[in-house]
């Protein structure tokens, strides 16, 4: 005997709600999965009229369903927002290019301004690690105000048991938090709407929507740990759906020790742009190019910052260690 | 007890969930007749040992299929209808979507 | 969404071959006989020295068990209590360097109702304990869980202390102990005479059958493994806390090791206890305000613990639990478990790791003033994490429940939240606790029971609750606290309605405007 949906009672369900456990009919899914949004929006203020907002779409299946519902939610409440969708193209064959594809797609399905940074554009090579600081930048010569992007409840509980797991209780404070003020001149504030939305219920949204999105693996494996976390996370979820809630409640409600030490958030010496070194990364890999130090952008180098920013010689065991392997 | 009847069933590997099968999103199966109608769980060992090409680790897991797969039955999801133990139906379509990469 | 691009590199710890050194690493004579951590290996005798150095040095830097003390040590009959009893019995002896000075108890919680065991499965087991336990020479109390059953309801309601500072009273214990009382005196089996008496009086003989079945009718109401253990956790403390109250103890010892510490608390972000990390995982839990519960073997590992039991022959038994022989997915708490068991032996910090997430994170401070002290949970007794924004995951789950429902059009859930159409009565937006708990009535009605007893819990204790399809067997005690907090809390509702203040208007986003 099919489930009938707990809320228009009429009509056949079509999923169970991890969340609550509901059972909704297409429609309805469709109309609680949009207020929902429209309700975290609202309540955590994420916008204000007339401000431009871009959305940082990569073709997936997070950021395609969010500019879906931008769009929809933009009209149906009037929120006089100025929405665009904002890409980077690093210049990666395969993956991005099929992605990319995707993205143009996108665009002409809502309608939507798209700008396309690529790496070339800003600084002339590529790099993936440094995506969001491309974003950042293509989008203030747009004269955007806000970026949203298509983080979700699972990518951010992830990110709680992934900090839990490294101890690394600067980033544990500040993951679950929806949106980030400007940090600086070239950092514009972000926020993300889909924070309480579940995974299952944006691909089942996309799947019932015949949303045109795209996926494939990802070809920067992620790494080992966060492999473990997104695995757990989802054993999790299979033990009891609301976990993934209860996970995002516990990395809300945290209490960190006064007395425990924060990195200071600073700022790039060189380009002013936010970062919790010396030098950016960005800086760090052009000046290594520079250098003819390739390896300078890989690993962590932070003692040798200084040294850079004052345009200082490196010593010649330093330069051994960071020019190209001769095979 | 009918058991001369075959049940055709449509699978479906989206999300790419497809790369495990070398690529092909669309598979008409003609399931073997057996005397009790065929169950997710027994088509589950189906699908691994008949189509599945590569890594089955990260399709199934157990008897189950990995967290983080989702399925639909006839564009409902599994999870109202019984999933495993969910009898198949001759002409029935089934969808696996995978949510793990890709955002 | 794809993550990698975070810097979440080279930051951990690869397993690294133990190199097998010959010598102990700290006498540097005798061969070692275990490595306790890559790089560090020690032989029997200095093993058991840094063992017994690390209990007192942990209980001397707390400062917080006073000379003469009555402390009661829960004891599983694990390794891990056995372990801690062996180590007070250690303490006390007339040769132990820098004696331990407090009078310790055992008590022993009987679960065997819980996974159908026969009576005489029990009393073999309890007499099992009985047996351990009399080798001590320490009162003890061996207790079936059905005892909890008997509690009053004001075992849910914290006692306060006056306190003064705790550091200047600590010293001033030590030394009128050391005055009053020469060191020999302190005979840990001077109880003895109580000892009896208890125990006759909760022989399992003497107990009702009718009680064994109402507490299984209860667990038979819970529907899933993870909520029937944290209820079970919750119980077993309650019983507890009340046997140290009625016993005049004033210290709960309790045996959880690191890695049983570090599994709970990723256990206990999964099932959303992330406000109480710290209360459940630090030295000193002070929730029960007279009854401090204190964590002695915090900083030992499982595995340090059992090659100890193993060479000294510490005497300890396997007592079934209600996870023994569970797949590992069975429930969150043991799910956690293996997941922690399997990532350490591929990243050996990894229980480390947490561990010291947790000491990084604060415990709430005790507010003395009773009456603007926050409110607490009914079952966990932390204080209450509910009285959450707008934009909290409380809040988002109790959104999502209410636009599922039958009747809510979205324009009537969608911008105001805190108008009628929700709570059935206007919200006071400066009270965000009533606010809460109002809120929460709608959306609790469980088989009819006109009771309130989720806004009375925290988001944890609640998830169990939505596990169970009835909490018509909770304890009387339970029930009765319930009732009366309820009434409480109706009164308060009703005067603030009189108190009614505008709140301030938001300047971002409104959809009806």
């Amino acid at each position: 005997m099919p489930i009938q949906c707990s809320k228009c009672t009429e009509q056949r369900a079509v999923l169970k709600r991890p969340k609550t456990g509901q059972s909704l009919c297409k429609e309805c899914f469709f109309i609680v999965f949009e207020e929902e949004i429209h309700h975290t929006i609202v309540s955590a203020q994420l916008f204000k009229p007339g401000e431009t907002v871009a959305i940082g779409a990569s073709g997936g299946k997070d950021s395609t369903v969010l500019a879906h519902v931008m769009k929809v939610l933009n009209e149906r409440y009037k929120y006089g927002l100025n929405l665009m969708l904002l890409s980077v193209d690093e210049g990666i064959t395969g993956y991005r290019d099929d992605s990319l594809e995707t993205v143009k797609r996108n665009q002409e399905q809502y309608d939507l301004p798209l700008k396309i940074v690529s790496y070339e554009e800003l600084y002339g090579w590529t790099m993936d690690a440094i995506v969001k600081q491309a974003l950042d930048r293509g989008a203030k010569l747009l004269n955007v105000d806000k970026i949203c992007t298509g983080h979700n409840a699972d990518d951010l509980a992830e990110t709680v048991l992934m900090n839990v797991l490294r101890g690394d209780i600067a980033r544990l404070r500040r993951c679950t938090s929806i949106s980030t003020s400007s940090g600086g001149e070239d950092v514009l504030p972000r926020c993300k709407p889909l924070k309480y939305a579940y995974e299952k219920e944006i691909v089942l949204y996309a799947y019932f929507k015949k949303l045109d999105y795209f996926s494939t693996e990802c070809i920067y494996s992620p790494n080992a740990y966060r492999g473990h976390a997104r695995a757990f996370l989802k054993d999790l979820e299979s033990v009891r759906p609301s976990a993934i809630m209860a996970v995002l409640h516990s990395g809300e409600n945290l209490s960190i020790k006064e007395s425990v030490k924060m990195p200071v958030q600073g700022t790039c010496g060189r380009c002013g742009y936010i970062s919790s070194q010396a030098l950016c990364k960005a800086c760090v890999l052009l000046e290594g190019l520079n250098r003819g130090l390739p390896k300078l952008g890989i690993g962590k180098h932070h003692r040798l910052h200084e040294k850079l920013l004052s345009q200082q010689p490196l010593s010649n065991a330093e330069e051994r260690k960071l020019k190209a392997v001769d095979f | 007890l009918a058991a001369a009847a075959l049940w055709d069933v449509l699978g479906i590997l989206l999300g790419g969930a497809e790369l495990l099968f070398d690529g092909v999103k669309e598979h008409h199966v003609t399931l073997p007749s057996q005397s009790e109608p065929w169950n997710m769980k027994q088509l589950l060992v189906w699908i691994g040992q008949n189509l599945l090409k590569e890594r089955p680790e990260l399709f199934v897991q157990g008897d189950d299929v990995r967290p983080g797969i989702l399925v639909l039955i006839n564009d409902a999801d599994w999870e109202l209808m019984g999933q495993l133990d969910y009898e198949l139906q001759d002409k029935d379509n089934v969808v696996f979507i995978s949510t793990l990469h890709g955002g | 969404m794809c993550q990698v691009d975070e810097e979440y590199n080279g930051l951990l710890e690869s397993p690294v071959a133990s190199s097998a050194t010959k010598k102990c690493n700290k006498c540097k004579e005798t061969t070692a006989a275990l490595v306790l951590k890559p790089g560090e290996s020690l032989c029997r005798g200095c093993f058991k020295e840094h063992f017994v150095h690390k209990f007192r040095a942990m209980l001397g830097k707390n400062r917080i068990i006073f000379p003469g003390e009555k402390v009661l040590l829960a004891v599983s009959g694990g390794s891990s209590s056995c372990a801690m009893l062996n180590q007070v019995q250690e303490g006390l002896g007339q040769n132990a360097h820098k004696k331990l000075r407090f009078k310790p108890g055992i008590v022993y919680i009987d679960e065997g109702c819980l996974l159908g065991q026969s009576t005489e499965k029990r009393q073999k087991t309890m007499a099992q304990i009985n047996s351990l336990f009399k080798m001590t020479g320490f009162p003890h109390h061996i207790i079936p869980l059905e005892m909890v059953l008997n509690l009053p309801p004001s075992v849910l309601e914290p006692v306060h202390l006056a306190t003064d500072d705790p550091a200047g009273s600590y010293k001033e214990a030590v030394d009128h102990f050391m005055q009053s009382s020469p060191v020999h005196s302190v005979d840990p089996r001077v109880d003895r005479s109580e000892l009896s008496a208890l125990t006759d009086a909760t022989n399992p003989q003497l107990i009702a059958e009718a009680q064994t079945q109402t507490l299984q009718e209860l667990f038979s109401r819970v529907k899933t493994l993870t909520a029937k253990e944290d209820l079970l956790h919750t119980l077993r403390r309650h019983l507890l806390v009340s046997t140290a109250r009625t016993e005049g103890y004033s210290k709960l010892m309790l045996g959880e090791n690191c890695t049983r510490l570090a599994v709970k608390l990723l256990a206990n972000i999964a099932l959303g206890r992330g406000a109480q990390l710290a209360v459940d995982t630090a030295f000193c839990d002070p929730r029960y305000g007279d009854i401090v519960a204190v964590k002695p073997m915090r900083d030992y590992t499982a595995k340090e613990i059992s090659l100890y039991n193993y060479m000294w022959n510490v005497p300890y038994v396997f007592i079934p639990s209600l996870e023994t022989k569970t797949a590992d997915k069975s429930s969150i708490q043991r799910l956690t478990e293996s997941f922690v068991v399997k990532l350490q032996v591929d990243f050996p910090s990894t229980v480390s790791t947490i561990y010291r997430t947790g000491e990084k994170l604060q415990t709430a401070s005790v507010t003395e003033d009773i009456e603007r002290a926050p409110l607490k949970c009914l079952f966990c007794m932390c204080t209450l994490d509910t009285a959450l924004g707008e934009t909290s995951a409380f809040q988002a789950t109790l959104i999502s429940e209410q636009l599922s429902n039958v009747g809510t059009t979205p324009m009537q859930a969608s911008l105001r939240p805190d108008t009628q159409t929700k709570c059935g009565a206007p919200c006071d937006q400066q009270d965000g606790e009533e606010h809460c708990q109002a809120q929460a009535v709608c959306c609790s009605h469980k088989g009819g029971d006109s009771m309130n007893l989720e806004s009375l819990l925290c988001y944890s204790c609640q998830q169990t609750v939505k596990d169970m399809t009835s909490v018509e067997f909770l304890p009387q005690y339970i029930m009765s606290e319930a009732q009366r907090r309820n009434r409480r809390s109706q009164i308060r509702h009703e005067i603030s309605e009189f108190l009614l203040t505008e709140d301030g208007d938001s300047p971002s986003i409104k959809a009806d405007s």
